[in-house]
């Protein structure tokens, strides 16, 4: 009957509109689900996303010691070039030469914050970290070693 | 007790024993004409603000909040850096139209300010036909947008000046009739008197379920005709980028901008006189003391404050539902609204005639 | 010269300006815009006259309907951006005589009979009293044009529905467009000829 869908189709539309209402009417009064964060402001007690991603680091435990055996897996992983680990050869206290990391350099101008490379790492030696503000005057401090002076790699880390 | 009644009676009676009734006649004019100024900016910068402040808290954000306390004179800066911008006329347009629209726009929003009553006895001009002077005026603001859509020389103009066009022609229609059930069980068109005859109670509880129907076409036809989203597709940005009035900059879009605002104003001013009783207070039968009580509450209080529900309303709306095709829109006009309203004003006469309302 | 006799005189050279104007200008947007202003003079000569409902149905009527009526129009016509050429010179002359012989013609006619007297009462007319008027079945009542307007309106209207009315009949091309739809999807040509054959 063409009266009872017309009646039927007015109903709905009101209906549906009024839920929408509803919704936004309980945003609209309930100020405490605001999400804005007032970043410089509370700077200090900013809580980020856990999944938030802001750049590469590797990670160095108390003895100056990372898990980086110099693979280059993240530098394959990269999609953008981001990545370049130059490599050099220890000598292992049998006399054997082992690969290791010399410098681990990362282009943080270049990264998209993909996480392809903290995937691909074997051995968990990167990761990300949560700072954001990477503002420089200059961006050549854009490019960062991230394996510190003097560290070498953990005993045991193959 | 404070009322605007006793000061307008105060100074015209000063003016006219003071000057001559022409000269008198001639300085309220000036007063009338500085008070519609300021009330425009007044709005201008109240209304943006509350717009961006509810689009903000809907949205589960804060807003504007970084001038003044709470953002206070966030509309403020904004009309300081408009007024400091260049107006820019495109090379090919028609200059003369193109400067002449947006004053078009604003005459006309000033020209809706007459018959609306602020306050008890607080009114420009109560003329007798009223609520045909407003629906009449109003259809003259499609004017200035049509011009303002041709004389820019710009294609999105233009279709944004057509769709404008299109969609205020057929949206009056629905607004009269929603407009008309109220003069049909007042039986009279002058403002005062369908003021008065909300003594007892307010239209949209005096009239049963029609009036109620009445004033949900007439806000949604209102909000069509005011070019607001979700009927926002003379502006629509994502096609048109901003229809009419993408030419504009600097004070000329201002206007435009202030404009619409007013105009929202108006109508939600009219919506409150028809359907919610204008100054009236809220009266409720027979309890004597909660009437009492309510009169002490001052009538332009009453006004505004409905006024104000009624943008919010209309605020709510735009920031809720998403914006409407031209084949949805120009459907939604004429196979709901018109036959609803159509068959509406049969039952508010029925209503009218057997004397149903209370 | 009294406050309302300067009124009047401002409406009137506004009318008559703006109705000249729109004539003589060369582009038709802006003849359409001076025809709109010459019309608000009118009703604002209705407003000074103090026949407030005779003024908003101006406006209604002429401003709010055929003037966007004709911009509309003006919108969707080629060209209508170009500078119009201007009129011949014959043409421009018959029509200067042409307004010559009209003003003759009218002048002569108020000429004979003049002004009537100023009326002695104000002259008001509630909106009550035209509605009764026209709806009235008396002597004086309007109840027949009325009914004859309305019926006009209404034919005009039903014409309208005819015209714009999807043709239901079989020959109507949108009538095959499900068929061309089936054909695009199962991409089946036996059963499209099967349907031409039929």
């Amino acid at each position: 009957m063409f009266l009872k869908e017309y009646i039927k189709d007015v109903y709905n539309g009101v209906t549906s509109l009024l839920k929408g209402m509803r919704k936004t009417g309980y945003y609209f009064f309930h100020t405490k689900e605001i999400i804005t964060e007032q970043y410089p402001d509370n700077r200090d007690t900013l809580k980020l996303a856990e999944r938030f991603r802001g750049e590469v680091v590797m990670l160095h435990d108390e003895n100056n010691e990372h898990a980086c055996t110099g693979c280059t897996a993240c530098e394959l992983a990269c999609p953008n070039g981001t990545i370049k680990v130059i490599t050099k050869f220890d000598m292992t206290p049998e006399g054997k030469k082992k690969k290791a990391v010399d410098t681990f350099i990362y282009h943080l101008e270049l990264c998209t914050m993909c996480n392809l490379c903290v995937e691909a790492c074997p051995t968990g030696a990167i990761s990300m970290a949560q700072n954001f503000e990477h503002s420089v005057y200059d961006r050549n401090k854009l490019t960062k070693r991230l394996n510190k002076p003097g560290s070498k790699v953990r005993e045991g880390v193959e | 007790m404070f009322s605007l009644e006793g000061i307008t009676k105060t100074i015209q009676d000063w003016l006219f024993s003071s000057f001559s009734p022409t000269v008198a006649l001639l300085i309220e004019c000036a007063i009338i004409i500085l008070l519609a100024i300021a009330l425009f900016a007044l709005l201008g910068l109240v209304l943006v603000l509350m717009e961006r402040k509810v689009a903000a808290h809907i949205q589960i954000r804060l807003g504007p909040n970084r001038v003044g306390p709470g953002g206070m004179f966030q509309t403020v800066a904004d009309t300081v850096k408009l007024i400091m911008k260049e107006g820019l006329t495109p090379d090919m347009a028609d200059k003369f139209l193109f400067n002449l629209a947006p004053f078009i726009v604003m005459i006309v929003a000033m020209l809706l300010l007459a018959p609306i009553a602020f306050a008890k006895n607080f009114q420009i001009w109560d003329i007798n036909i009223g609520v045909l002077y407003v629906s009449a005026v109003s259809s003259l603001s499609v004017i200035g947008i049509l011009m303002a859509g041709w004389a820019s020389n710009n294609k999105y103009s233009l279709l944004g000046a057509m769709r404008s066009g299109a969609q205020i022609v057929s949206y009056e229609l629905s607004a009269g009739l929603a407009i008309l059930s109220v003069v049909v069980l007042t039986g009279s068109l002058q403002i005062s008197d369908i003021i008065e005859s909300q003594k007892d109670g307010w239209w949209l509880f005096k009239g049963h379920i029609p009036v109620i129907i009445a004033f949900v076409i007439f806000l949604i036809a209102v909000t069509a005709e005011t070019n607001r989203a979700p009927f926002d597709l003379a502006e629509a940005e994502s096609e048109l980028t901003a229809g009419f009035h993408t030419e504009y900059s600097g004070m000329r879009f201002a206007f435009f901008f202030l404009a619409e605002y007013i105009n929202i104003f108006i109508v939600c001013s009219i919506g409150a006189t028809l359907f919610l009783g204008g100054w009236m207070p809220l009266h409720i039968g027979n309890w004597e003391s909660f009437n009492h009580l309510m009169d002490y509450i001052p009538s332009s209080v009453w006004f505004m404050g409905k006024t104000f529900f009624l943008i919010f309303l209309i605020m709510w709306f735009r920031w809720t539902f998403p914006r409407l095709r031209v084949d949805q829109l120009l459907n939604l006009e004429w196979k709901y609204l018109l036959p609803i309203s159509l068959f509406n004003i049969l039952l508010v006469t029925l209503i009218a005639i057997m004397g149903w309302h209370f | 010269m009294e406050a309302a006799a300067i009124i009047f005189y401002l409406i009137s050279a506004f009318i008559l300006g703006t109705g000249i104007l729109a004539v003589t200008t060369r582009k038709i947007f802006r003849s359409a815009i001076w025809l709109l202003f010459s019309l608000v003079g009118i009703a604002a000569m209705y407003f000074w006259l103090q026949v407030e409902f005779i003024a908003a149905v101006q406006i209604i009527v002429y401003v709010g309907g055929i003037v966007v009526l004709i911009i509309f129009s003006i919108f969707l016509t080629q060209q209508s951006g170009k500078e119009m050429a201007k009129p011949v010179t014959r043409r421009s002359l018959f029509g200067a005589l042409a307004v010559v012989f009209g003003l003759a013609l009218i002048y002569s006619i108020i000429a004979q009979y003049g002004f009537a007297e100023q009326a002695t009462r104000p002259f008001g007319v509630t909106v009550d009293a035209i509605g009764t008027q026209m709806l009235s079945t008396t002597d004086h009542g309007f109840i027949l044009p009325f009914e004859v307007v309305s019926m006009l309106l209404l034919a005009s209207m039903i014409g309208c529905i005819v015209i714009a009315m999807k043709n239901r009949n079989t020959n109507d091309p949108e009538q095959q467009g499900p068929a061309g739809a089936k054909l695009m999807i199962h991409a089946d040509f036996t059963s499209t000829q099967t349907d031409k054959e039929a």
